[in-house]
């Protein structure tokens, strides 16, 4: 089975203090420590367990600058064959629709078998190149999966739904899919490893290497434009209220109504 | 098999089979760990004879069990370092990725953050605050380095300790610094744990940070720190944890403590500390020069004494369905010689017994206190009696 997995190089946000960029249209990323997407990561993860079960080629491909190659070279740290990185000065103020049109032009004449994204991004949490990619190559998706598992030509997905609830589907190959984490436990990747993948070659291509012209990809060959970003205001807004727990939960459902919760 | 080499290097010939490391490993009650049948199978492993089955170190998931407390190497008859033979085999993991969850999160942010807590490393000397603090990394020079650690800098707990350390050094009128948001990690649980790489990575910045804010002398809160830099450096460093140079103080006769602290305290010797460095006498010194406390010993102590299995990455990283941590053990011995406080000068001890103490329900009957917290107490200027 040979599979191409979509990753992103974002900054790391969990513990990061947040400031927004003088342009009040991102946030300042210099003092951010950067690496793979968390949802890429499973996604990597699941494409080199396919292969080690099934055999076959793991290729990651990577949207991004030259500091996007330590995404990279964990991907071929993790067990990836090959890694491209799509860079050009155009591919700036790319929105999702116009990242998937740049992963299109790459991937379409590659051979593969399934395409696995992950779920969503760490940074804009937009999910949604996955599904626009699959539209472009004409080919079906599923969204948050926890499970795959290959039949003959087929892969039947477990995907997760909202409450609890799991939908199994099977899927035409080739197919995309959208990775949700916990679908499996990334192995750990030592230094000793990332040194070695250094030795394995970063294939670099350009706007004019995948056949766009500067209209289509960055702000202008966007649908979105970001207006303004802002840090939520801190509301100060709590009312702590006292009683037994009937007493409690009725004012619970009042307030709720009164503000048209629900 | 590169890591293999460094297995080779061991001199198993002389390995006898005598099980004195099993025989002594405390972690061997509640885990499949088998020091003595590790060295057997590693041996077969690297020499051309066979063994069948042949050792199969990817089903040997026990090795993270391993608290790097030293005891069968420093037990060992032949010198055979089992210890030094565990972590190799630690490596062969690392290497193929196969490392519980909990502790390739901790490497990962040692590597991306610089503490194996993953906090953000512009959060590290916020302890140190309301301080009265030089930092080297912003151009106050001194002589003397304290480097706090990682367990130091953000755990809250921990962190008295460093605070209780730059007030008595503060008291003493030593002029010291620190790296403030500058420091990363030693590195020590991250070689214990097998990550060459990444061990190289951080005794390469160490040492760079050392050399660019011309540091001589290192002072350190954690026996770990301590063993990194004195012994695992390759470097001729200057370095001492605090418990050799307060004793120091002591010999010298500069330090006279003011406070009379009325209790009876035992006190836990730290395995990097002790069984690594074979420093005994120093931090008793210490505890026995504070007025009005009584010093018992634990009925295991010194070279015998029993690791709270807070080294070697147990810090993240639990037994599998385990019962009870040694920790707990402990507790039960420092109540049994009827201490008031159990003593330690390590900050990986301290988190596992304040730990230990709570989960047996002993929080009334005894507290564990670092011999920093107990300095400070007997600093006091004013008749403020110990808590």
């Amino acid at each position: 089975m040979n599979v191409i997995v979509c990753v992103k190089h974002v900054p790391e946000t969990a513990e990061a203090e947040i400031a927004i960029h003088e342009s009040g249209k991102r946030i300042k990323t210099e003092n951010l420590v950067f690496d793979i997407n968390e949802w890429d990561d499973y996604a990597v993860e699941e494409a080199v367990l396919l292969k080690e079960k099934l055999g076959g080629s793991v290729t990651a491909v990577t949207v991004g600058p030259e500091d996007a190659d330590g995404t990279l070279r964990k991907c071929l740290a993790r067990g990836a064959d090959r890694a491209v990185r799509l860079t050009d000065k155009a591919f700036e103020g790319s929105d999702s629709y116009a990242i998937a049109k740049i992963l299109y032009k790459a991937i379409k004449n590659l051979p593969f078998d399934l395409i696995l994204t992950g779920a969503q991004a760490g940074d804009d949490g937009c999910a949604q190149v996955g599904v626009v990619l699959a539209e472009l190559l004409g080919i079906p998706h599923v969204t948050m999966v926890k499970k795959v598992e290959s039949i003959e030509g087929l892969v039947k997905v477990e995907r997760e739904l909202e409450g609890g609830l799991e939908e199994i589907m099977e899927l035409k190959l080739p197919a995309l899919l959208a990775v949700q984490t916990g679908i499996n436990e990334p192995r750990y990747i030592s230094i000793m490893g990332i040194r070695k993948a250094m030795k394995k070659e970063i294939k670099v291509l350009s706007l004019k290497d995948v056949g766009l012209t500067e209209e289509e990809v960055g702000e202008s060959g966007s649908w979105i434009t970001v207006e303004k970003m802002f840090i939520p205001p801190v509301e100060k807004e709590a009312e702590i209220l006292t009683g037994g727990v009937d007493e409690i939960a009725t004012k619970i459902v009042e307030t709720l109504r009164a503000k048209g919760l629900i | 098999m590169e890591e293999l080499s460094t297995i080779r290097k061991l001199n198993f010939n002389v390995c006898m089979q005598c099980g004195k490391c099993t025989g002594s490993c405390p972690v061997f009650p509640k885990s499949k760990l088998n020091p003595r049948r590790l060295m057997l199978e590693t041996a077969y492993l690297t020499s051309p004879l066979t063994m069948h089955p042949p050792l199969n170190i990817y089903e040997k998931s026990e090795v993270w069990d391993c608290t790097t407390c030293s005891t069968c190497s420093y037990r060992c008859p032949r010198e055979v370092e089992p210890m030094d033979v565990l972590i190799g085999l630690r490596g062969l993991l690392i290497e193929q990725g196969r490392v519980p969850p909990t502790l390739g999160d901790a490497l990962e942010g040692v590597y991306k953050y610089g503490n194996p807590w993953g906090l953000s490393p512009s959060k590290r000397s916020e302890w140190a605050q309301d301080l009265e603090v030089k930092y080297v990394s912003e151009g106050e020079k001194a002589e003397l380095l304290y480097f706090v650690g990682c367990a130091a800098s953000y755990d809250s707990r921990a962190q008295e300790v460093a605070r209780a350390l730059v007030k008595n050094l503060n008291t003493l009128g030593v002029d010291f610094s620190i790296l403030g948001n500058k420091e990363t990690c030693c590195g020590n649980e991250v070689y214990s744990l097998g990550e060459k790489g990444l061990f190289e990575i951080l005794v390469e910045k160490n040492l760079s940070l050392l050399d660019q804010y011309g540091i001589s002398r290192i002072l350190t809160t954690s026996p770990h720190c301590f063993n990194a830099f004195k012994n695992k450096y390759g470097k001729d460093l200057t370095v001492q944890h605090y418990t050799q140079y307060f004793a120091d103080l002591i010999d010298k006769g500069k330090l006279k403590f003011p406070q009379r602290v009325e209790k009876v305290v035992t006190y836990q010797d730290p395995c990097f500390l002790g069984k690594h460095n074979d420093i005994y006498d120093e931090p008793r010194k210490i505890i026995e020069n504070i007025p009005g406390i009584k010093l018992v010993e634990l009925n295991l102590s010194r070279g015998r004494s029993v690791c709270c299995e807070g080294g070697g990455g147990r810090m993240w990283y639990d037994i599998p369905g385990e019962r009870g941590r040694l920790a707990e053990t402990r507790v039960k011995e420092a109540i049994d010689v009827g201490a008031d406080i159990l003593a330690v000068a390590c900050p990986f001890c301290l988190l596992t017994f304040d730990d230990a103490i709570k989960t047996t329900g002993n929080e009334d009957k005894i507290q564990v206190m670092d011999i920093m917290e107990l300095v400070a107490e007997a600093f006091l200027p004013s008749n403020v009696q110990c808590k």
